[in-house]
């Protein structure tokens, strides 16, 4: 592996009462790359997500990044260190407009306090950057409708576009082809591949579309039952016995 | 401190704790009311203390306007307390059980409290009214005196409690009303009347307020000011732990003793010292005294 | 697109335009047509939109139910008449005691917003009201700074420059000033980072966090600005009537405020505007009918929050969003004769 990597989970473990969510993780995420992390439903896939953003405390074990022991840093912190995330279903401030939503990630990215923006202290290329975002996400909108008037698949696209706004050095992405349309798929993808090569953001991917993952990841991290059970690219992990088993074998008999 | 070992008597402390006991029960009686509507309907009750004022007030005009026997009174009385909270809970809650904004049934019911006061007012004056006791007089042990009102109000209470717990825990329709609470959607799937499990609620909750009302009518007159004692069970609702009915109880009983050991130290400032219990306690336990800290999950 | 952007930019003019007119149509009909007791209750209800912008904030944007406004207005107001009306010694200017004011009920609201914030949503209101309980025995009962149950009273009017208030027109005049930089203050906030924080603290706080939101730093903040518009209004009311006492900060009180917040529109400082003249004006407006008012009152509460949560300007805004979709409707369909293309 060349390069530093920006995000390292050192034997992260999390239970919740007698079940093991997360055991002993190990694995490192790279800046311009996109990992993957995959496994059957309900092996803590998404724990590690909230472990890493700091909506949950390891139970044990150190997470790392930028070199820096972030384990203790409450999830506001993180997120203004440069960890940003998706959710698996699009968390929006339904009650405000669509700019404001997408002001608040910029607000994140710009750095700005309180006070800077009380005075009149504006995001520069605000509205240019998200119009290059949008020709990538392939659709338009309002800036002043409501969340609520765009379609399943857009928000989860925007919650990317967000994020993105936020200038994050590694982002979370949990399922973002879950839900979307073919056409919709694709434009995800593109955005994800714009943020790893354009901003060298490094990327990490729950994702259950196997063609999305096959396609745009360089590593995948496969785990079950909360422990990483395989580590590779794409190849290797096709032919890995272990996953086969667990993970397509599971798949097959359900 | 001259508080303190007025206090230490143990005439003093005796009497001190009967009183507070006996005010903790009537807290707690509202306060299970509070926490039984919180698991039903999900927000706070702000017509709590109201309710407990106008079940004053009715077994007052009951006794001395309609001037029924005490035989009669009380079934007439229970009638009553069915119907208001019948009443109650299709005004203040069922048209907004749907709503999108949950702060707007919590002001909703702010909104009944002031329709409640004002009906009392309107209905009964607002000059206070006097009610005798059940039993007149004291009980003497030793050189201790105890009113009998103090010591019925422990018994009635801890009786009502005892049977709202045998209600929830041990019977089937309780059951069907706590399973109605958790989940209503699934409730209704499996065919269980949810408007007619939370009207129950709503009865029992007005119902345990009211008897409150008229136990302490002989002690505090009956006036549309009892409704402030609501914030007491408030408090203890928040001391005992959040959605407990055992913490809930518990924590009235603590706040009912807390008022009445602080009357040695100051009156002015009894409030004061309540409230600032209150505070104290939820900054180093938020999860109250007896409630168990509870994680959310993302 | 650019189409759509014109037609909304042409509503937002048009509603800065119709509300620039009514307020201007407000301050200049309302004294001609009220007598000085009224005009006295008028200038009550413009001071308690102040304070109940404060809880807007908190309310509306944070969704963080506060009671605690009456405590930091009381600060605000027995700050103003110790230090104005001689009883402890010292007679100050009152325009630097009333800024002294602001930030005395600032610092307090700070400190006390630092504790309580430790508790999160409902464990917060409930120590917010343990809070008024306290802070009202105290100004009911501690003789030294508040009086006692007399209250104080005797406490001189504002007065700048050598000029004071001649009567309680004058005061109206005072007052909307205050009113005008309170609200615009508040619309800067909701327009920038802070007031999209707080709405995403109210929307979703998991959201929130990822975004880089401090909740805990952001609410005390909002506690903050909310106790110095409290302490704004009290300093104020203090020398407006000229008198004070612990009736005006007790929990009900406290309700009326929640009330008028909620009854213009939570998160909307027209409607808190409306909603605070109507709650305090509705009293005299309905003396008639007295006996009844405040039972039609709470009837009425309950019957908004069923028709409409959001209060009037919720209501206000669903029916102006109707009405442009309607009209950009027609402009899809005929673009040129309306002319919203420039």
């Amino acid at each position: 592996m060349t390069g530093k990597p920006i995000l390292r989970l050192d034997d992260v473990s999390k239970r919740f009462g007698g079940v093991v969510a997360a055991d002993e993780v190990t694995f490192s995420v790279f800046p311009g790359r996109i990992h993957g992390l995959i496994g059957p439903n309900g092996a803590g896939k998404s724990t590690l997500m909230n472990l890493i953003s700091g909506i949950y405390r390891p139970d044990g074990g150190r997470i790392y990044f930028d070199g820096r022991d972030v384990t203790d840093a409450p999830s506001h912190k993180r997120a203004v260190m440069g960890i940003g995330r998706t959710f698996q279903t699009p968390r929006f401030l339904q009650r405000s407009s669509i700019r404001d939503n997408l002001l608040l990630g910029a607000d994140l990215g710009s750095g700005y306090g309180y006070t800077a923006s009380f005075f009149g202290r504006k995001v520069t290329g605000f509205e240019d950057y998200v119009e290059q975002l949008l020709e990538i996400a392939g659709f338009t909108f309002e800036w002043e409708d409501d969340i609520s008037s765009l379609p399943y698949g857009q928000r989860k696209l925007l919650e990317i576009i967000r994020s993105l706004l936020g200038a994050p050095r590694v982002m979370l992405v949990d399922e973002p082809a879950a839900g979307l349309n073919s056409r919709e798929i694709e434009n995800a993808m593109g955005l994800l591949d714009f943020a790893a090569k354009e901003k060298n953001i490094g990327i990490l991917l729950i994702e259950h579309s196997m063609d999305m993952i096959m396609n745009i990841c360089r590593d995948i991290v496969v785990i079950n039952f909360g422990r990483v059970i395989a580590a590779g690219t794409p190849a290797e992990i096709q032919s890995n016995e272990d996953v086969i088993v667990a993970y397509l074998g599971r798949n097959l008999e359900a | 401190m001259q508080g303190l070992n007025i206090l230490l008597q143990p005439n003093v402390f005796m009497q001190l704790t009967i009183n507070g006991v006996a005010m903790g029960m009537i807290y707690a009686l509202m306060a299970m009311g509070l926490i039984l509507l919180i698991r039903a309907i999900g927000v706070m009750n702000f017509a709590q203390g109201e309710l407990l004022m106008l079940g004053a007030f009715i077994t007052w005009g009951l006794t001395y306007q309609v001037k029924l026997p005490f035989v009669l009174m009380i079934p007439a009385a229970m009638l009553c307390f069915a119907f208001v909270g019948v009443v109650f809970m299709f005004v203040a809650y069922w048209p907004l059980r749907t709503a999108s904004y949950p702060t707007a049934t919590v002001i909703s019911t702010m909104g009944a409290a002031m329709v409640i006061r004002e009906i009392a007012t309107i209905t009964w004056g607002s000059l206070p009214l006097v009610s005798a006791p059940l039993v007149k007089g004291v009980v003497r042990v030793g050189s201790l005196r105890l009113q009998y009102q103090y010591l019925l109000t422990i018994a009635i209470g801890a009786v009502l409690i005892f049977l709202v717990f045998v209600l929830f825990e041990k019977l089937y329709a309780g059951r069907i009303m706590q399973a109605a609470a958790q989940d209503k959607y699934a409730a209704e799937l499996l065919g269980i009347p949810t408007v007619l499990t939370t009207a129950a609620t709503y009865i029992i909750v007005v119902t345990l307020a009211s008897v409150g009302g008229y136990m302490i009518a002989p002690v505090f007159l009956v006036n549309v000011t009892l409704g402030t004692l609501q914030l007491r069970a408030f408090a203890g609702v928040v001391t005992g732990g959040f959605g407990s009915v055992k913490g809930a109880i518990v924590g009235s009983l603590f706040i009912g003793l807390v008022e009445s050991y602080s009357s040695t130290f100051t009156t002015t400032y009894k409030d004061a010292v309540v409230f600032l219990v209150l505070i104290v306690v939820l900054l180093f336990r938020p999860q109250g005294l007896f409630g168990e800290r509870v994680a959310d999950k993302a | 697109m650019s189409k759509k952007k014109n037609a909304f930019l042409s509503m937002t003019v048009f509603k800065v335009a119709a509300l620039s007119a009514a307020f201007a149509a407000f301050a200049f009909y309302t004294p001609r047509f009220t007598n000085d007791y009224s005009m006295m209750i008028m200038n009550v209800s413009l001071i308690n939109f102040i304070a109940a912008l404060g809880l807007s904030v908190m309310l509306g944007m944070g969704g963080q139910l506060s009671f605690a406004a009456v405590s930091f207005m009381g600060a605000g107001a027995y700050f103003v008449a110790n230090l104005t009306n001689g009883r402890l010694g010292v007679i100050w200017e009152p325009v630097p005691v009333l800024a002294g004011a602001v930030l005395f009920a600032a610092f307090a609201a700070w400190i006390c917003g630092a504790v309580l914030f430790r508790l999160g949503g409902t464990y917060f209101t409930f120590a917010t009201i343990g809070f008024v309980q306290v802070t009202w025995s105290v100004y009911l009962n501690y003789k030294f700074l508040c009086g006692g149950p007399d209250g104080v009273s005797g406490i001189p009017v504002i007065r700048f420059l050598g000029m004071s208030p001649r009567n309680y027109h004058d005061w109206f005049y005072i007052l909307l000033g205050f009113v005008l930089a309170a609200g615009f203050l508040i619309e800067r906030v909701r327009k920038s980072r802070l007031g999209r924080s707080l709405a995403s603290i109210r929307d979703n706080e998991i959201a929130a966090q990822t975004l880089g939101v401090n909740i805990y730093r952001t609410k005390v903040i909002a506690f903050t600005i909310a106790g110095a518009l409290s302490g704004l209004a009290g300093g104020l009311y203090a020398m407006h009537n000229q008198f004070i006492s612990s009736d005006l900060f007790t929990f009900d009180m406290a309700t009326t405020y929640v009330i008028m917040t909620m009854l213009g529109g939570v998160n909307n400082t027209v409607g808190v505007f409306v909603g605070s003249i109507l709650v305090t004006m509705l009293p005299e407006w309905l003396r008639p009918v007295q006996r009844y008012l405040k039972l039609s009152y709470g009837v009425g509460i309950i019957l908004l929050m069923i028709f409409m949560p959001m209060g009037l300007a919720g209501l206000c805004n669903a029916v102006l969003k109707k009405l442009s979709k309607r009209i950009l409707k027609k402009t899809r369909a005929e673009p040129d004769t309306l002319g919203w293309e420039k």
